[in-house]
Parts: C-alpha cells; sequence; structure tokens
C-alpha cells in the first residue's frame, strides 16, 4: 500500500490541477474581456526597458494590438472610446519603437480611419511613417485617401496622391487619379477605385472581411449613384425617393445595405447610408442629407 | 604567446565540455522554431519580424553562454583554487588573463557560429515561404548585424574577466558583470532622455544626477553601439565609418579591461 501511495497522491494531484487549470483558464479570459485596455508604458521608457530588444518589443507589442482588436471583434463588442485610446497609444509606442515598421501603419489606416472613425489620428500616424519610410508609396496614398474620403478635402487628397504617384513602385492609375480628385470629388466611385485598391494590397483575414463588406456596400452605392445621375439628367430633377429609382425602371431593385442602414442622397450628389458604413459610430459625415428613400 | 595559446586552447575545451551547452543550443533552436511559427501572424513585415527575433535570439544565447558558462570558465579557477595548481607552472599571471580571455572568446564565438548557421537556415526557409514579404531584407547587412551580436560578446566577456580578476567569487562577478550589462544596454537611452525635452520639464533631475550618468557612460560600454537591428531588419545602408568606429570602440575597450585586469591581477594575493 505504501509503494503505491505515491503514485495515488500523483494521480490525485494530477486531476486537481486539469479542474484548476480549466478554471483558471475560464477565468483569465472573463478578466481579460472586462477589463478595460489598460495601460501601456510611454515609449521614452519602453526603450529603455527593452534592453536592446526593441524590434523584438515592437513587434510583441503590435502582436498585442492585434489579440486585442481581434478579440473584442471576436466576441462581437464594440470598441469604446477609451479601447480606441489604448490603440493609439499603442501604435504610437510601437511605431515609436520601430518607426519604419509598416504593420502598424496598415492597421492605423484599417482600424483608426474605418472603425474608429479618427481619420486625423491616422493621418498623424503615417505622416510619422512618411518621415522614415521615405520610398513607400502606400502612407501617402493612404493619407491622401483619408483626405479624401473622411476629411473631404480634395485638395490636400490629390497633392498626396501625386506624391505617392511619383514613388516607385506605385501603380500606374494613381497618376490619372490624383489628377481627376480634385475634379470629381466626392463621388463614391472614386471611393470604388481606392477601396480596390486597399483591398488588393491587404493580406490580413480581419481587415480583408471589413474590406470586402466596405466594397460590397459602395458598389451597391455606386450602383444607386450611376441610376441617380442618369435619372436626373434624363428627367431634369431628383427623385423624391430612392425607390422611384426603381418604379421609373432606372435600378432593377433597391439593394440592401449590407450594414443594415438605409440609402441617404447627400447633397453632394453621393449615395450613403444612414448606417454610416459602420458598426461603431465615426464622425458625421460634413453634409446633411438632402432626399431620403 | 604560445602560454596563452595553450590556456586558451584548454579553456575553450573545457567550455565545449560543458553540459549547458547543449541546453543553451536547444532554448536557441526553439526560439528559431518559435520564429518561424510567428512570423505568419504578421501581416506584411514578415522579414523585419524575423531579423528581429533571430537577432534577439541569437544575443539571449549569447547572453546565456557568457553568463552561465563564461563566468564559471573563468571563476571556477578561484573558486575551487585550482588557482594555485595553475600559476605554479611557468606562467605570468598577465598571460593567464589574456588566455583566459581568449579561451573563452573562442568557446562563445564558436558556439555563436553554430547558432548563426541555423539563424541563417531559419532566414532562409522564412525567405523561401514569403519570398514577397521581405522586400529591404539584404543578406549582407544581416550578417553585419550578426557579427556585430558577436563583438558584443566579446566586450562581456571581457567584463566577466575584468570583474572575476578583482573578486573573490563566481556568484559576485555574476551579479557585477549582469548589472553592467543591463545598464550598458540601457545607457544610451538613458543619456538621450536625459538630453531630452522631457527630461528638461521634469524638476527631480538634478545637476549632479546628470553628471553622475555622465561619468557612468564614460565607464560603462554603450551596448547600443553594436546594435544594427533595425538597419538590418529594413535593410537600411549603414556607413562604413559607423562600422569602423564601433569595431574600434569594442577593440579598444576590451583591450582597457584586459590591461586592468592584468595589472589588478598581478597584484592579487590568494588565500
Amino acid at each position: 500500500m505504501r509503494r503505491f501511495l505515491p503514485i495515488l497522491l500523483l494521480a490525485l494531484a494530477v486531476v486537481i490541477y486539469s479542474l484548476i487549470f480549466q478554471s483558471v483558464w475560464t477565468t483569465r479570459e472573463q478578466v481579460r474581456s472586462n477589463t478595460p485596455a489598460g495601460y501601456i508604458i510611454p515609449s521614452r521608457f519602453s526603450r529603455i526597458l527593452a534592453l536592446g530588444n526593441q524590434g523584438l518589443l515592437s513587434d510583441f507589442q503590435f502582436l498585442k494590438i492585434a489579440t486585442f482588436i481581434g478579440g473584442r471583434s471576436g466576441e462581437g463588442e464594440i470598441l469604446n472610446e477609451e479601447d480606441w485610446r489604448f490603440v493609439i497609444r499603442s501604435l504610437d509606442v510601437v511605431t515609436d519603437l520601430d518607426p519604419y515598421f509598416v504593420d502598424p501603419y496598415m492597421l492605423a489606416e484599417g482600424l483608426l480611419a474605418w472603425d474608429a472613425g479618427k481619420p486625423e489620428e491616422a493621418n498623424r500616424l503615417l505622416s510619422k511613417g512618411m518621415e522614415y519610410r521615405t520610398g513607400d508609396w502606400r502612407l501617402p496614398f493612404f493619407v491622401g485617401f483619408n483626405n479624401f474620403y473622411f476629411l473631404k478635402d480634395y485638395e490636400a487628397a490629390s497633392g498626396f496622391i501625386m506624391t505617392a504617384a511619383k514613388l516607385p513602385g506605385s501603380p500606374a492609375y494613381l497618376k490619372t487619379l490624383g489628377a481627376r480628385l480634385a475634379y470629381y470629388g466626392g463621388k463614391s466611385k472614386t471611393a470604388l477605385l481606392f477601396l480596390k485598391e486597399m483591398l488588393s494590397d491587404t493580406d490580413n483575414l480581419l481587415l480583408r472581411d471589413r474590406l470586402e463588406m466596405r466594397l460590397l456596400a459602395l458598389e451597391r452605392a455606386v450602383a444607386i449613384e450611376e441610376a441617380l445621375d442618369k435619372f436626373i439628367t434624363q428627367e431634369g430633377r431628383s427623385p423624391e425617393k430612392l425607390v422611384e429609382l426603381v418604379t421609373a425602371g432606372y435600378l432593377r431593385e433597391l439593394s440592401v445595405d449590407p450594414y443594415g442602414g438605409d440609402w441617404v442622397v447627400l447633397k453632394s450628389g453621393r449615395v450613403f447610408s444612414t448606417s454610416k458604413f459602420a458598426n461603431t459610430l465615426p464622425k458625421k459625415p460634413s453634409d446633411e442629407p438632402s432626399t431620403s428613400n | 604567446m604560445r602560454c596563452i595559446l595553450s590556456l586558451a586552447m584548454i579553456t575553450f575545451k573545457e567550455g565545449i565540455r560543458n553540459r549547458s551547452l547543449f541546453g543553451i543550443a536547444l532554448l536557441a533552436l526553439l526560439l528559431f522554431g518559435l520564429n518561424i511559427t510567428v512570423a505568419g501572424f504578421f501581416m506584411r513585415d514578415i522579414g523585419k519580424v524575423t531579423v528581429d527575433m533571430n537577432l534577439s535570439a541569437l544575443s539571449f544565447a549569447g547572453l546565456l553562454l557568457v553568463f552561465f558558462v563564461g563566468v564559471n570558465l573563468m571563476a571556477k579557477d578561484i573558486d575551487r583554487k585550482t588557482i594555485h595548481l595553475v600559476l605554479s607552472k611557468p606562467i605570468s599571471r598577465a598571460q593567464y588573463i589574456w588566455g583566459k580571455y581568449l579561451g573563452i572568446q573562442f568557446f562563445v564565438s564558436a558556439s555563436l557560429l553554430l547558432l548563426f548557421v541555423c539563424s541563417c537556415l531559419t532566414v532562409w526557409f522564412l525567405l523561401y515561404l514569403y519570398p514577397n514579404y521581405f522586400i529591404g531584407f539584404s543578406w549582407p547587412i544581416f550578417f553585419v548585424a550578426c557579427f556585430f551580436v558577436l563583438v558584443k560578446f566579446s566586450v562581456l566577456t571581457a567584463i566577466v574577466v575584468f570583474f572575476s580578476a578583482i573578486t573573490s567569487s563566481s556568484l559576485i562577478t555574476l551579479i557585477f558583470s549582469l548589472s553592467a550589462y543591463v545598464a550598458g544596454v540601457s545607457i544610451e537611452e538613458v543619456v538621450f532622455y536625459m538630453k531630452s525635452e522631457f527630461a528638461a520639464q521634469e524638476k527631480i533631475i538634478s545637476e549632479s544626477l546628470t553628471t553622475f550618468i555622465d561619468i557612468v557612460s564614460y565607464l560603462l560600454p554603450n551596448f547600443a553601439v553594436f546594435d544594427f537591428t533595425l538597419e538590418a531588419a529594413h535593410g537600411l545602408a549603414i556607413t562604413s565609418q559607423r562600422l569602423f568606429l564601433s569595431f574600434g570602440y569594442g577593440a579598444i575597450y576590451i583591450f582597457i579591461l584586459l590591461l586592468l585586469a592584468s595589472f589588478i591581477f598581478s597584484r592579487r594575493e590568494f588565500n
């Protein structure tokens, strides 16, 4: 009996351990999802604490942001203001630790501009990247896109797109896009061109899904916009409601906004949605709706 | 000279026989393996992440080699009093210091060379897996960064030899060398922080603290000088002037430390 006692004790301990193990991880999961984003050590201190591994620390910190956002969106939670502040501060730290690291800039564009409705913050980070990655056309391209799409500053957008077009490796159509931007301004079709380019350049699955959904929404908006343009040219007036486009035969059907909103026509002639194409509530579009369906 | 070389060879062989070498090599291989797994988590700068992880793994392995094996090789003689046996041979104390240093240096270089080959294989494999995500990567700059990891540990070995020469216990040597390493790695950041505008706003930083940090920055080696990770990660050009300056800084620092160590060691009494 005495010989088996240690084995019995070990078996018992292993059983208890496996029971505790499960609950420890479950508790941790709850704790992590309940805790606010948390504090991030400013880069001027983390540079010292990294003990010469600043590059590695920036990789780790970047993964942490990606996990944080992935975890929140995996649970279908919407990031609040505090969470976004954490993401911005973290991205700042990552780019301070390694200003040449391209991933945080891509994430800033994909998340801050699109989901958080903070295109100014995205532009600030991207401009920081432009100081270091001087030969990378994507950064001025994104700043240009944000100026065009979110901030509605077409002149600035055109300038940045021109800058991007001059850099090596930039797609040929950027030159014409930059020139056309100032003229065509706020039409959804221009946004569609931008979005297709962004999508072809994105491998991150999370971001891809979001961009694809956005692309679908925009494609539908563009279809309505084109029908609307045709209506105005031929009828000489704006439709009272968007449904009129379908009844008058300009549009086969009024497709649904994948974000679940209702289509509205802005004063600029751009078709937009009450969902604002986002799961969160970004900044209000600068011009008020004039017609709705 | 022959005495120094034969002592170096003995030290080298003793180091190679050390069992912890296997543990360190295994750990480094694990880190390289981890690199292959983790690289896929990133969106596009996989080349940068690979280089960061490889150089950090090399650095970490080198650190363990110097602290676990190097300290032992140097301080064991004094700890176990076998030093009397060695010094009874026709060999001067200064020769003993230089011989030991060269021996540990051979050992660290040989081990790092082996890990360097593994590291190159990892990078090559990832380059093969994700050829489009290694845009800025350049092998020569990566080699330079790896070489300077070795230079960094040559300096650290000199520090270990220096502290072994003035202390009587391997534990004290370990603690002193570790502290010197931690301080040396971060001293540059601290010095530049003190000069920055952030520090100007802090009222607690006194004049005497600034002077103290200034003095410490002269005494300790600035290990950031040997860090070319950023350049290797993004394929940024390094000027030859910077390379020579970094190498010269390391070489002269080692030389001064070893001279001081042999000077102190020659006048030291053993009980």
